[in-house]
């Protein structure tokens, strides 16, 4: 098989993720109407549906621990991420529940998310078992949206403050970081799984392994990478977004309410 | 604007009348931020002296090809005494120096937030300085380079006492700059003045706050490092022995961890004065505050990120190489953000070309030429090509001189005026400047063409191959020029202080609260400040008609002032945690394969349970004792305050009784990978229970004292953070050592 025949046959019909979509779609639809945030979801909702349909997911089914550890950080950051940015400002999460508004559970939702799933009972059980799959993928979306609530929660009075959510995000990185370092130059395979894949079911094994040269101990050492760098780099843009939120303020119109007479620009020359 | 400051023709000005009959003691006894300032710097220039003159004898040496003046021992422990003194007594002692000088007046502070720590800071800087040259004494002087790269570091290839008396050196300097940064990120959120909030700090006040928290995450990780090296040379430990099991590359890993965002550790303060000093002689606010602001936060948490890109050449691999440049390219972002803000706040201004203002811009030229530099070696096929060679030495020597050095002698002479209340003289300095800046570019310049030529770094002389020659020959005289700029400047700083004119309260028409304040500030620092609505109050203050916009308070953590002690202690813990994590990390990596570890099969778990019990109720009584603490309740709090003693007290005997079981069975530290981190990891928790110990013990003596009977005892809560936070890494160290072989 080559390249061009995997990627254009391994496409699979998730029917639970088509169908999943479909409804989310339509209850944004009738819950919040056509708006322009809908472009959010509807990126979500691609992204999600491409992660477990495309060839990324049949090669995360027992074949490269990469690609699962790719499709574990869309799950759990980008489409999380994108639903919240879809909801409208109103909505309101209520500060009721504890569980959603603590920041400390949402912490430990995300990196818990990233440690749990990578126990290796549970990182093999997740290949092996279409069940534990399942729960694998909603708990993903779950936890990354308790995660990301305390950043993009819709009404701005129930985010953190940009200091505490730079130190949110930011020790988030590190706690994933750490795991990503552990992955990578780990000397013992994290999810032996994939490095004695049972049986090769689309018959790609040769392709992945000679063609593209990914053996086993270089497939978790990219594994562990992705989630080392590009994962905190993430992080690191919904950083640059709260220092942007941090900085922005409305000089304009706090200078005219006390200084009516001197509104004008940051330019004072002596 | 010219004040009342006397010329009197002495120093004596800079002392009050009492302290003149006891000069010396009042140095050496003082706590105040401005003199700290000032012993830092000084520090820094003695040692500035030593690294000086062992580059410009390396200079000699390779003025011409086969030379003979120094040996190749010689050379090699010169530059590293040479590169280790530049990094760790030269550049952070100064630039430290000038951050606890000017952050507290900028800030509107009456001083550091914790004084006697600062001062422990400060007297560690000569105490660790002379530690690294005694090795001179007792056997030889380090020659393994500033990095000490195992296992040429390690005791089977460098087996005299220089390189243990480097990495002890190191470890002292290390918790001087932790103490350091901590100090300066509670001085900034606790000491600030009223109207000061965390987004009106000026940018100076700002970066050096951001900058600390670099300082408390990568200095803890060399010192994980050197306590790992020590314990390889002095114990016989196996951490980096390839031979004996260790990983050799596990040493650059953890120094490149450090190692990185220390560059940026000495950079962001020189960004700092950049910031600080080309506005005002620009005569224009700051182009994009926000942006340089936020770009120091990005390029913080970057340089955490990329270390590997120093080990482009170690081998890690196609796959870890891809990724470290894509990380590193990255960096060139927010620094480009930078220059183009720095570059900005000139176009337009009325630019005043005076020293300060020269050395800064020339800061600027260099530097983007040294991060330009610095982005090639980004790109692994072009570091594999360039790596060791004079390229490299060119690069990091225009970031380190070309950035640095000239950023602090711009700082200098701009802060001058206000330390000493005399300015320093525009003629020498435009003397010095030039001398300077056709000196360095003489010397670096030349070193990138002979670095493409092959010319390979740390390599104490060269063949006589065409062009060589006279390269290394342009590039000594151009050292010459620098260390005739050196003696100008000093010479300069020595004159000003002596016979410079008068300088006022604020010889720049500067626009942060330092320069309201006299020149040099009296002990207190301010008699009264101007109000603080924007990030540059004396300008407000000077043009009430036209001042800057408001900075609107940003919410709650905008104000936010936590108490000092507790801040500080998390702080520290938050430094500590990062130890211990290269220490656990250490651990883990050693002992993922199941066959190291004869000593493992020893461990006493069903003990060592009982014993962790014991310190984990430890975290409940202290709790208790909190609680009986702020309902004034004294006798239960010492009640249960003895509780918590004796129960660390119980833990630590039964760690004692495991190590004595160990030791009878032979199995000491030296024996397998097992036992060296093992006893390292448990070893140091042990440290630090023990310190927690001797903590309460101190809180509960005083709380038995009389004075305190009615008053609250602010010690306890910082130090009951502490105990939860040794607590904490138990739980981890015992679930990792002791649980988790049991499980797998």
């Amino acid at each position: 098989m080559t390249t061009q025949q995997f990627l254009t046959s391994a496409w699979t019909w998730n029917f639970a993720a088509l169908v999943s979509s479909g409804v989310a779609l339509v209850a944004y639809v009738w819950a919040f109407g056509v708006n322009r945030r809908i472009v959010y979801l509807l990126a979500g909702l691609t992204v999600f549906v491409f992660t477990l349909c495309s060839p990324l997911n049949a090669l995360a089914a027992g074949y490269l621990f990469s690609a699962h550890m790719l499709q574990h950080i869309v799950l759990l950051l980008i489409v999380p991420a994108l639903l919240l940015m879809s909801l409208p400002r109103w909505v309101s999460f209520g500060r009721r529940s504890l569980a959603i508004s603590n920041p400390f559970i949402g912490w430990i939702s995300g990196v818990g998310a990233m440690w749990l799933w990578h126990a290796r009972p549970l990182c093999n059980a997740a290949v092996s078992s279409q069940f534990v799959n399942a729960a694998q993928i909603c708990s993903l979306v779950l936890l990354g949206t308790v995660f990301w609530r305390q950043i993009l929660a819709p009404r701005e009075d129930e985010r953190m403050s940009p200091p505490g959510a730079v130190l949110y995000l930011f020790s988030a990185c590190v706690a994933c970081s750490i795991l990503g370092i552990l992955i990578t130059f780990s000397p013992v395979s994290v999810c032996p799984i994939y490095a004695q894949p049972l049986a090769d079911r689309l018959g790609v094994l040769s392709l992945v392994q000679s063609n593209w040269g990914i053996t086993p101990d270089k497939d978790q050492q990219i594994g562990g990478l992705l989630m080392w760098v590009p994962m905190c780099l993430v992080y690191l843009v919904a950083i640059i977004a709260q220092l942007a939120r941090w900085f922005a303020h409305p000089v304009a119109s706090v200078v005219a309410s006390v200084h009516p007479q001197h509104v004008r620009s940051r330019s004072g020359m002596d | 604007m010219n004040g009342d400051t006397t010329v009197t023709g002495t120093v004596s000005h800079l002392l009050t009348p009492e302290e003149r009959q006891h000069w010396k003691l009042s140095w050496l006894s003082t706590v105040d931020h401005k003199r700290i300032g000032v012993l830092y710097m000084v520090t820094g220039l003695v040692f500035f002296v030593f690294a000086g003159i062992e580059a410009l004898l390396i200079r000699l040496q390779l003025m011409v090809p086969n030379n003979t003046l120094l040996g190749p021992d010689t050379y090699n422990w010169m530059f590293t005494m040479h590169g280790t003194t530049m990094i760790f007594l030269v550049a952070m002692p100064v630039l430290f120096g000038i951050m606890n000088y000017i952050l507290p007046l900028q800030i509107g502070a009456r001083d550091m937030a914790f004084p006697r720590l600062n001062a422990l800071g400060v007297w560690l800087v000569p105490f660790g300085g002379i530690l690294l040259h005694f090795s001179f004494l007792a056997g030889g002087p380090p020659m393994v380079g500033w990095f000490a790269y195992t296992p040429l570091s390690e005791t089977p290839y460098s087996s005299q006492l220089g390189v243990d008396y480097w990495a002890v050196s190191l470890l002292v300097l290390g918790i001087g700059s932790v103490s350091a940064g901590i100090n300066f990120i509670v001085t900034v959120l606790t000491q600030r003045a009223p109207g000061m909030t965390l987004r009106r700090l000026p940018l100076f006040s700002w970066m050096i706050f951001m900058n600390a928290f670099l300082v408390i995450l990568a200095l803890p990780i060399l010192n994980a490092g050197l306590v790992m090296l020590l314990i390889d040379r002095l114990l016989g430990g196996r951490f980096f022995l390839p031979f004996g099991g260790g990983s050799a590359i596990m040493w650059q890993h953890i120094f490149w961890a450090f190692g990185h965002p220390e560059v940026y550790i000495v950079a962001i303060p020189a960004f700092a004065i950049l910031s600080e000093v080309i506005p005002v002689f620009s005569r224009k606010p700051i182009f994009g505050h926000e942006f340089v602001a936020a770009s120091t936060v990005v390029i913080v948490i970057l340089s955490l990120l990329v270390w590997a890109h120093h080990m482009f050449t170690v081998g890690l691999g196609r796959a870890v190489d891809l990724f470290f440049v894509a990380a590193s390219v990255l960096i060139a972002v927010p620094t480009g953000v930078k220059l183009f803000n720095w570059s900005a706040t000139m176009v337009g201004g009325r630019v005043r070309f005076t020293t300060p203002m020269l050395f800064c811009v020339a800061a600027l030229l260099q530097f983007l030429l040294g991060g330009l530099t610095g982005v090639s070696h980004a790109l692994a096929p072009l570091d594999w090509q360039t790596k060791n060679s004079y390229y490299l030495v060119a690069h990091f020597h225009n970031v380190f001189v070309g950035l640095i050095v000239f950023a602090i002698l711009g700082g200098i002479y701009y802060w001058f005026p206000k330390m000493s209340g005399r300015m320093m003289s525009e003629r020498i300095g435009k003397w010095t400047f030039w001398l300077m800046t056709i000196g360095f570019n003489l010397t670096f310049m030349i070193q990138h063409v002979l670095g493409l030529a092959g010319m390979p770094r740390r390599t104490y002389t060269y063949p006589d191959l065409p062009g060589w020659g006279w390269m290394n020959m342009v590039s000594t005289i151009g050292a010459l020029f620098m260390t005739a700029a050196s003696i100008l400047f000093v010479w300069d700083l020595v004159r000003s202080l002596l016979r410079g004119k008068p300088a006022g309260d604020n010889p720049w028409n500067a626009w942060t609260l330092e320069w309201a304040t006299t020149s040099p500030p009296p002990h207190e620092n301010f008699d009264a400040l101007p109000p603080i609505r924007s990030r540059r109050p004396l300008w407000d203050y000077e043009n009430p008609d036209r001042p800057d916009p408001v900075v609107p308070v940003g919410g709650a953590l905008d104000t936010f002032r936590p108490g000092k002690n507790a801040a500080g202690m998390i702080t520290f813990i938050i430094s500590e945690a990062g130890f211990f994590g290269v220490l656990i990390l250490a651990y883990l990596f050693y002992n993922a394969t199941t066959q190291s570890g004869a000593g493992a099969r020893e461990l006493d778990v069903l003990k060592t349970t009982i014993f962790s019990i014991c310190l984990f109720a430890s975290s409940f009584t202290i709790w208790r004792s909190e609680v009986a603490e702020r309902r004034n309740n004294h006798g239960k709090m010492k009640v249960w305050l003895v509780a918590t003693i004796l129960l660390g007290g119980i833990f630590i005997v039964g760690q004692g009784l495991e190590y004595w079981t160990l030791f009878q069975r032979g199995v000491t530290v030296g024996l397998d990978l097992f036992a060296t981190t093992f006893f390292t990891l448990t070893g140091f928790h042990g440290l630090h229970v023990c310190v927690g110990l001797i903590a309460l013990m101190i809180v509960l003596g005083v709380g038995f004292t009389r004075t305190f009977k009615k008053r609250h005892l602010p010690a306890l809560g910082p130090v009951g953070l502490y105990w939860h936070f040794v607590d904490v890494v138990w739980l981890l160290v015992f679930s990792i050592v002791y649980l988790w072989p049991l499980i797998r």
